[in-house]
C-alpha cells in the first residue's frame, strides 16, 4: 500500500515535469529568433485584402497580365483575402510576427494603421513615391484626404478615391414633382412628400451602421463647418454639446418618421443597394464606388440614366458649404516597410497604370491620374468624376478620427438611433464615452 | 493489490502523449495569455507591465458588467432550454414513439450539422421585418399583430437568439438523454407500473431520479458551451443592436483584436474562465450531494 | 443484458416494447395519441421547413432572393448555382482541406483520449484525480485565449502555411472532453477484467488495446461523432490559422463567398451550404445506426 502510493506520487511529479518541459520548449520557440526571414527580400508581391472588396484585386490581376507583366515575372503577385471582420485580428497577429505582407488592406479604422506606422511597420508613401519619381501620378486631392485621415502622413495608397453624396432616382423625383433639394429642410420636405405618396425615401444599411452615421457627420459639416470633428478629436468640443446632439436628432427624426423603411437595423449592404437600384427607395447615401453597381444592368433595373448624384444638402445658416464633399480612399492599402528594387518596380508600374485600368475595366475611380483618356460609362459617372476633379476642399466622415472602439460603438448603435431605441443624447453620450476611454 | 494496474511505465505510455499535447496546445498558451493580464498593449506596440491596473479596470468597466450579465442570462436561458427540450424529446422518443423514433430522432438531430453561417442567415430571414416580411411576421400579421422588428430591440433579439440556439442543439441533447432513459431497466419500470405509478408520477418518481446522472452531465456540458458561445451570436446579431447581445467572449475578442488591447482582453478571458470553473463546481457539488442521497 | 435492450430499442425492432398493460383505459390512450401527434407535427414543421427553405434558396437568383418573399418558390430554377458553387466556390478543395484537417485530428484525439481515459480510470495511481481535474479545466478555457500564443508558436516553428496548426489545435482543444467522456465510460468497465487478463507490465498495454478498446467501441464512435461536428463546424480556429486560400476549410470557404462572387451571391452560397450539409448528412445517416447504439449503450452517467 505504502510503496504503491509513493510510486504514484512520482507519477504525478512526472506528469508535472512533462508539462513544464513542454512549456519551456514552447517559450524558447516563441522567444528565440525574431522571425522567419522577414528581414530578407520578399519572394512575392504579396497583397492581403478583404473578401468584400474585389475591385483592387481584379485591377491588380489585370495589370499583372498586361502592363506590369515584367514586374509580375520578377516578383509574382500573390493575393490573399480574409473576411473584413477578421482583418484587424489578422493584421495584429501578423504584425506581432513581423510578417506583414508587402501590401495589405489597412485596418478597419485609421487608428490601427497609424499605430502600425508609428511602430515602423509601414512605409511613408510620400517619401517612397517621391524616391521612385511617381509622386506626381497621384491626384493632389487624394493626397490631402489621406493626410487628413492619417495624422498628416501619407500612409496608404489611393487605390480608390471616393467622394460621397446622395444618389437619387430621377424618375421618382420627376413623378412626384420634386426638385433636387439644396438644403436639409428641402430634403426632409422631399422625403415627407415621397413617404406620403407611399415611396420609401431612403434606403440605408443599418447593419453596417456607417451609412447612417454618415448622415450625422454630413449635417455636422454643413452646420458647424469642416472642422466640426477635428474639434472633437482635439478636445475643443464634445459630441454631447447641443450643436452635435442636434445633428443626431435630425437623423433620428428621419428614422422616427419611417423614412428608412422597416427593419433598418437588419438591412445589409446588398439589400440597401437592391432597394435603391430596383426603384423601391428614392435616395441612397453612398460613395462614388456605387458607380460600379449602377453601371451593372443586372443589379440596376431602373437604368443608369435614371440615377442622379447630389451633394449632401446645406444647412441654413450653417458654416459649411455643399462643395465640401466627404471623401475617402476606400479600403486603404498600405505598403509594408520591407521593400526592395523589385517591389519598387511594381509600385512604379502601378502608379503609372492603375488609374486608367481601374476606370476602364471596372468604372472605379482611383486617386491615381489616368494616363489615357477614358470615356465615361454613363452620365452619372461623368458627373461624379467632374465633381471630384473640381472639388477644392474635402471633409471626412463621422468615425474617421475616432479610436477603433469608438468606431465600433458608433456603427453598432446607429441602428438604435434611427429605430428610436436610443435617444440622440444617449447615442452621442455613448460614443463620447467610448472616445474618452483611452 | 493493484500491481498490474499500478504499473508506472504503462501509465506514462498511456497518459503521456495526451498530457503532452494537451499541455502544449491548451495549458501553456492559456498560462501564457494569462501572463498578459498584467500588461497593457498589443503585438504591434509591444507589451508593458501595468501591475493590477487591468483588474481595477475590470471591476469598474460598465461594458464588462453588461457583457457578464448578458452571458449569464444567455447561458441560463439556453442551458435550461436545451436540456429541458432535450429531456422532453427524449421522453417522447422512449415512451411515446418507440419504434418510429429513429426517423424523428434523425430529423431533430439534423440542425446540429448545419454550419453556423447558414443557421444565422436562416433565422435572419425567418424573423425579418423588411424589405420583405419574413414568415414569423407574416404569421403575426395573420393573427392581427403588427410586425415586430426582432433585431431592432435588445429584448426581441435576445429571444430570437435563445430560440435559435435551442433549436440548433435540442436534438443533440435529446439523443444524449435518450441514452440515459433507455438504460433504465425494464423491470424497474414494470414493477413501478404494477404499483400503480403512471404518467407524470412515473416520470417524477422513477424516471427522473434514475436518469439524474446523465441529466447532470448534460447540464455541465451545456453550460460550459453556452458560457463560451461565440459563433452563433456573431452569425445572428453580431452583438447588436448596440452591444446589447454581446457576451464576454465577443467583448474579449473585440478588446484584444479590434481595439488592440490584448492585455485587458486576457484579463476578461480570465474572468470568463473563473466563471466557468465556479459554475461547473457548483453543478458538480449539487449533483454529488443528490447522488449520495440516493 | 442492458446492451441487448438498447440494441432492440435503437434499431426499432423491439420484441417486448414498453407498452403499458393492455388493461389501460382506451379513452386515455386515444387522448395521448392526439397529443403526441400534434407535438410530432409541430416538430416536423420546425425541422423540415428550414431544410426546404435552404434548398429552395439554393436555387434562386440573387434578385429573386432580394425581391421576393422568403417563402416563395424560385421564379426561375437556377440549377447553375450548384455548378457555380462547386467550381467558383472551390468546394472540392475546401472539403478536401476540411477532411485533411478533421480526420487526422479526430483519430489522434480519440487514440490519445482513450488511452488517457484508461490510464485515469482503470489504472490505479495517486494523483489521477488531480490529473483528471487538470484536463477538466481545459473545458472551461475560452478558445479565443489560446489564439495569439499558438499563432506565435506555429509561425516561429514554420508550421503556418500548412494544415498542421489546425490538426494540432483541434486535437488539443478536443482532448479535455474526450478524456473526460472516455474516463466516464471506463467507469462501467470492471477493473478485475484486466487484473485477471494480465500478469506483467507489458500485458496491460496489450489488454488496453485488445480488451478495453473493443469494450468501449460504441463510446468511441459516439465521442467521435460529437467531436466531428464540433470540429467540422469550427470557424474561429480555422479563420485564425489559415492564411492562404489553398488551406481554407469548408466553413471559412462559406464565409468567403461574399468575396469570391463580388457581392453576396445568395444562390451559390446556399448551394454550397446544401452540398456541405447534405454531405455531412449522408455520413451521419450512414453512421446513424451504429451511433445510436453507441449513444445508448455507453453510460454517459456521471
Amino acid at each position: 500500500m505504502n510503496t504503491d502510493s509513493s510510486a504514484a506520487r512520482k507519477k504525478g511529479r512526472l506528469a508535472a515535469l512533462t508539462a513544464s518541459t513542454a512549456a519551456l520548449a514552447l517559450f524558447t520557440a516563441a522567444c528565440g529568433g525574431t522571425g522567419g526571414g522577414s528581414a530578407s527580400a520578399p519572394k512575392n508581391f504579396s497583397y492581403l485584402t478583404v473578401n468584400e472588396n474585389s475591385t483592387v484585386k481584379t485591377a491588380l490581376g489585370t495589370l499583372s497580365k498586361g502592363r506590369c507583366a515584367d514586374e509580375h515575372k520578377a516578383l509574382p503577385l500573390k493575393v490573399e483575402s480574409v473576411p473584413q471582420s477578421g482583418l484587424d485580428q489578422k493584421l495584429q497577429l501578423l504584425a506581432g510576427q513581423d510578417a506583414l505582407p508587402v501590401q495589405f488592406a489597412a485596418g478597419n479604422a485609421p487608428a490601427l494603421t497609424e499605430q502600425l506606422y508609428k511602430s515602423g511597420k509601414i512605409a511613408d508613401l510620400e517619401k517612397e513615391l517621391d524616391k521612385l519619381g511617381v509622386l506626381d501620378r497621384v491626384e493632389p486631392a487624394a493626397i490631402s484626404t489621406i493626410k487628413a485621415l492619417y495624422g498628416g502622413k501619407m500612409q496608404v495608397l489611393p487605390y480608390e478615391y471616393n467622394i460621397e453624396g446622395i444618389f437619387y432616382n430621377k424618375k421618382i423625383f420627376a413623378e412626384n414633382g420634386i426638385e433636387v433639394p439644396g438644403t436639409w429642410s428641402e430634403l426632409t420636405a422631399a422625403a415627407a412628400r415621397l413617404e406620403a405618396k407611399g415611396t420609401q425615401p431612403f434606403s440605408a444599411s443599418g447593419q453596417l451602421g456607417w451609412p447612417l452615421t454618415r448622415l450625422i457627420s454630413g449635417y455636422l459639416y454643413r452646420s458647424l463647418g469642416p472642422d466640426a470633428l477635428q474639434d472633437v478629436k482635439d478636445g475643443k468640443a464634445k459630441l454631447t454639446d447641443p450643436a452635435y446632439v442636434k445633428a443626431a436628432r435630425q437623423v433620428a427624426d428621419l428614422g422616427k418618421k419611417g423614412y428608412f423603411g422597416k427593419g433598418v437595423g437588419s438591412i445589409d449592404y446588398d439589400t440597401s443597394f437592391n432597394q435603391f437600384l430596383t426603384g423601391k427607395a428614392a435616395m441612397l447615401y453612398m460613395g462614388s464606388w456605387a458607380l460600379t453597381n449602377i453601371a451593372d444592368p443586372k443589379q440596376n433595373t431602373v437604368g443608369a440614366d435614371n440615377i442622379g448624384f447630389m451633394p449632401f444638402p446645406a444647412v441654413t445658416g450653417g458654416k459649411g458649404s455643399v462643395d465640401q464633399y466627404p471623401s475617402n480612399v476606400g479600403l486603404g492599402i498600405t505598403l509594408g516597410k520591407n521593400t526592395d528594387a523589385k517591389t519598387g518596380d511594381w509600385v512604379t508600374c502601378i502608379a503609372e497604370n492603375y488609374g486608367s485600368t481601374a476606370l476602364k475595366d471596372q468604372g472605379s475611380i482611383s486617386g491615381f491620374k489616368t494616363s489615357t483618356d477614358v470615356k465615361d460609362a454613363n452620365e452619372v459617372t461623368g458627373q461624379v468624376r467632374k465633381t471630384i476633379s473640381d472639388s477644392k476642399q474635402n471633409v471626412l466622415w463621422f468615425e474617421a478620427l475616432f479610436s477603433t472602439k469608438a468606431t465600433t460603438v458608433s456603427q453598432t448603435n446607429a441602428a438604435g438611433l434611427v429605430s428610436g431605441s436610443m435617444s440622440p443624447k444617449q447615442f452621442m453620450q455613448t460614443v463620447q464615452d467610448a472616445l474618452s476611454s483611452k | 493489490m493493484h500491481r498490474v494496474l499500478g504499473d508506472r511505465r504503462a501509465v506514462l505510455l498511456l497518459l503521456g502523449p495526451a498530457l503532452l499535447v494537451y499541455s502544449l496546445i491548451m495549458l501553456v498558451p492559456t498560462l501564457w495569455s494569462l501572463g498578459y493580464s498584467f500588461t497593457s498593449g498589443n503585438t504591434i506596440d509591444g507589451f508593458t507591465g501595468n501591475g493590477l491596473d487591468n483588474f481595477h479596470r475590470l471591476f469598474t468597466d460598465p461594458d464588462v458588467r453588461h457583457a457578464l450579465w448578458f452571458t449569464a442570462k444567455y447561458a441560463v436561458a439556453v442551458t435550461v432550454g436545451q436540456v429541458v427540450a432535450g429531456y422532453l424529446l427524449a421522453l417522447l422518443y422512449v415512451f411515446f414513439l418507440k419504434k418510429a423514433s429513429a426517423l424523428i430522432r434523425t430529423l431533430v438531430f439534423f440542425p446540429v450539422v448545419l454550419p453556423t453561417v447558414a443557421v444565422g442567415l436562416l433565422f435572419k430571414n425567418l424573423f425579418q421585418v423588411g424589405p420583405q416580411t419574413g414568415p414569423v411576421n407574416s404569421l403575426l400579421n395573420a393573427v392581427g399583430i403588427e410586425s415586430i422588428d426582432f433585431f431592432g430591440s435588445s429584448g426581441h433579439a435576445f429571444w430570437v437568439l435563445i430560440g435559435m440556439d435551442i433549436w440548433r442543439s435540442m436534438g443533440f441533447y435529446a439523443v444524449l438523454l435518450f441514452a440515459g432513459l433507455v438504460d433504465i431497466p425494464d423491470e424497474v419500470l414494470e414493477s413501478a407500473r404494477l404499483d400503480g405509478a403512471a404518467g407524470l408520477r412515473l416520470i417524477r418518481h422513477i424516471v427522473l431520479p434514475m436518469s439524474f446522472p446523465v441529466l447532470m452531465s448534460s447540464l455541465i456540458f451545456s453550460i460550459n458551451g453556452t458560457l463560451k458561445a461565440f459563433d452563433s451570436i456573431i452569425a445572428l446579431t453580431n452583438g447588436g443592436p448596440g452591444n446589447s447581445t454581446s457576451p464576454l467572449t465577443l467583448y474579449m475578442f473585440q478588446t484584444s483584436f479590434t481595439y488592440g488591447d490584448y492585455g485587458y482582453g486576457s484579463t476578461i478571458a480570465l474572468l470568463l474562465t473563473i466563471v466557468c470553473l465556479l459554475v461547473t463546481l457548483v453543478v458538480f457539488r449539487v449533483s454529488r450531494r443528490d447522488l449520495t442521497k440516493d | 443484458m442492458a446492451l441487448d435492450t438498447t440494441r432492440t430499442q435503437a434499431t426499432g425492432t423491439s420484441t417486448h416494447p414498453r407498452t403499458p398493460a393492455p388493461r389501460r383505459a382506451p379513452r386515455r390512450r386515444g387522448g395521448t395519441r392526439l397529443w403526441v401527434k400534434i407535438v410530432i407535427t409541430l416538430l416536423l414543421i420546425v425541422e423540415i421547413y428550414p431544410l426546404t427553405w435552404m434548398f429552395l434558396t439554393s436555387l434562386k437568383s440573387n434578385s429573386d432572393y432580394l425581391n421576393h418573399s422568403t417563402w416563395s418558390l424560385p421564379s426561375t430554377w437556377e440549377w447553375g448555382n450548384y455548378a457555380e458553387a462547386w467550381t467558383t466556390g472551390n468546394i472540392g478543395l475546401y472539403v478536401q482541406n476540411s477532411l485533411l484537417a478533421v480526420v487526422p485530428a479526430l483519430a489522434l484525439m480519440l487514440l490519445l483520449g482513450t488511452a488517457a481515459g484508461f490510464a485515469l480510470q482503470i489504472m490505479v495511481w495517486k494523483g489521477r484525480n488531480l490529473t483528471l481535474l487538470v484536463f477538466l479545466t481545459g473545458m472551461m478555457v475560452p478558445p479565443q485565449m489560446i489564439l495569439l500564443p499558438l499563432f506565435t508558436v506555429y509561425f516561429q516553428t514554420g508550421l503556418s502555411g500548412t494544415l498542421w496548426p489546425l490538426i494540432l489545435t483541434y486535437t488539443g482543444t478536443g482532448l479535455p472532453l474526450t478524456v473526460f467522456m472516455m474516463a466516464t465510460y471506463y467507469r462501467s468497465v470492471p477493473r478485475e477484467l484486466f487484473e485477471a487478463a494480465t500478469i506483467d507490465g507489458a500485458g496491460i498495454l496489450r489488454a488496453f488495446w485488445t480488451i478495453s478498446v473493443p469494450l468501449v467501441r460504441n463510446a468511441l464512435l459516439t465521442v467521435g461523432l460529437v467531436q466531428f461536428f464540433f470540429i467540422w463546424n469550427d470557424l474561429l480556429i480555422a479563420l485564425t490559422f489559415t492564411n492562404s486560400q489553398d488551406l481554407r476549410t469548408i466553413q471559412v470557404g462559406l464565409l468567403n463567398f461574399t468575396g469570391d462572387f463580388g457581392a453576396t451571391q445568395y444562390g451559390p452560397l446556399f448551394a454550397a451550404i446544401c452540398l456541405n450539409v447534405f454531405g455531412t448528412l449522408v455520413i451521419y445517416l450512414f453512421l446513424n445506426q451504429k451511433v445510436m447504439k453507441g449513444l445508448t449503450s455507453g453510460a454517459v452517467k456521471g
